[in-house]
């Protein structure tokens, strides 16, 4: 299964640590794209030590006063164009955690 | 070219994520895909017509009657979860549908996406 | 053709709407072929992990006291109409709960099938090979 979870908030999903995918795909929406930009004590969040892909709404970073070259390099940046290409091609389930 | 349909629960005013919602279908219609959008809960207040628009609060009608005026984008409330908030037919905006919750699962069941929202 | 939608419910009951909505909408899944063509059909499954669990508890007051149908009415109508109900075992284990603090089945109101206390390995494969999957 290829499966893409919504991280909408700066803390982390416990479910993450349970679900099983073939490929699995986080993507940091609304204050999920603080994960991808903010260290607490000098520590990029936890959440990207995970084994997936991760991506970052670009609007939601710009929304919260971030450039894309804040972004943690593992983070893809896309737009909502872009996130609809990643629901549509590279992915067969979302959820939204 | 596909379907999406998208289900949200969350409220229209406090959190974005109506928006949220509401800008990926915009994205989904622009790139040719059809999308199916579902109301319920709190998200029924979206459909709500003559809303004011103030700069503090979200506004999504205007973007909503031009998703609607593309043909390729169909907006349903659900109809308990709204008179339950007292929106009745007559409160609604032009061009919503209303039905009940079974609306949302079969749209789902020909979709070839489905984002769903459950709320807060 | 009958598609199978998985419901999971991983949230907390009654301070938000979400898990009744969950529920709700899982019970409507009867209903939904009269949007559909015939011979088509969808059959739910609701799956409860984590805190979701917590929705499962008997003895919920909630009709007397708010007047709102309570979390464990929605269940047992939810096995009367034959759906499948499946509660995470490893979750239940971690709050201190087992079978006999659930719902585990509505015979007083003539259901057949019964709560399903299962490994979340089982739910992820609902998950899995479910047609859609809607979480709440």
């Amino acid at each position: 299964m290829k499966l893409a979870v919504f991280v909408h908030e700066y803390r982390e999903p416990e479910v993450l640590d349970r679900l099983k995918a073939e490929k699995l795909g986080i993507i940091l929406v609304q204050n999920g794209v603080y994960h991808a930009t903010v260290k607490k004590d000098g520590q990029p969040s936890p959440i990207l030590s995970r084994n997936a892909e991760f991506y970052a709404l670009s609007e939601d970073l710009a929304t919260r006063g971030f450039s894309d070259d804040k972004v943690d390099p593992k983070v893809k940046v896309l737009n909502y164009d872009g996130l609809v290409d990643l629901i549509f091609n590279d992915y067969e389930k979302i959820l939204w955690l | 070219m596909g379907k999406l349909t998208i289900g949200c629960f969350s409220s229209l005013v406090g959190s974005l994520t109506l928006d949220f919602a509401v800008k990926l279908a915009e994205a989904a219609i622009k790139k040719g895909h059809e999308v199916d959008f579902w109301l319920s809960g709190n998200a029924t207040m979206l459909a709500k017509k003559n809303q004011s628009k103030f700069r503090d609060y979200s506004h999504l009608a205007e973007t909503i009657k031009e998703l609607l005026g593309t043909g390729r984008f169909q907006i349903t409330m659900c109809e308990a979860c709204g008179k339950a908030r007292g929106i009745q037919e007559e409160d609604v905006m032009e061009g919503f549908q209303i039905y009940s919750m079974d609306w949302y699962l079969a749209s789902i069941y020909n979709a070839d996406r489905l984002v769903h929202i459950g709320g807060e | 053709m009958i598609k199978r939608y998985a419901f999971v419910v991983n949230k907390l009951p009654y301070k938000a709407e979400t898990t009744r909505l969950a529920l709700t909408h899982a019970i409507a899944s009867q209903t939904a072929e009269i949007h559909l063509e015939d011979g088509q059909g969808v059959e739910p499954v609701i799956a409860f992990i984590g805190e979701g669990v917590l929705n499962c508890l008997k003895n919920q007051k909630a009709l007397d006291i708010y007047g709102v149908t309570s979390q464990e009415m929605h269940l047992k109508n939810a096995l009367l109409l034959d759906l499948k109900v499946l509660v995470c075992k490893e979750d239940l284990e971690r709050f201190g709960l087992s079978q006999d603090d659930i719902v585990m089945d509505a015979e007083e109101l003539g259901a057949e099938v019964t709560t399903q206390v299962v490994p979340f390995d089982d739910i992820m494969k609902e998950i899995e090979t479910a047609d859609q999957v809607l979480y709440f």
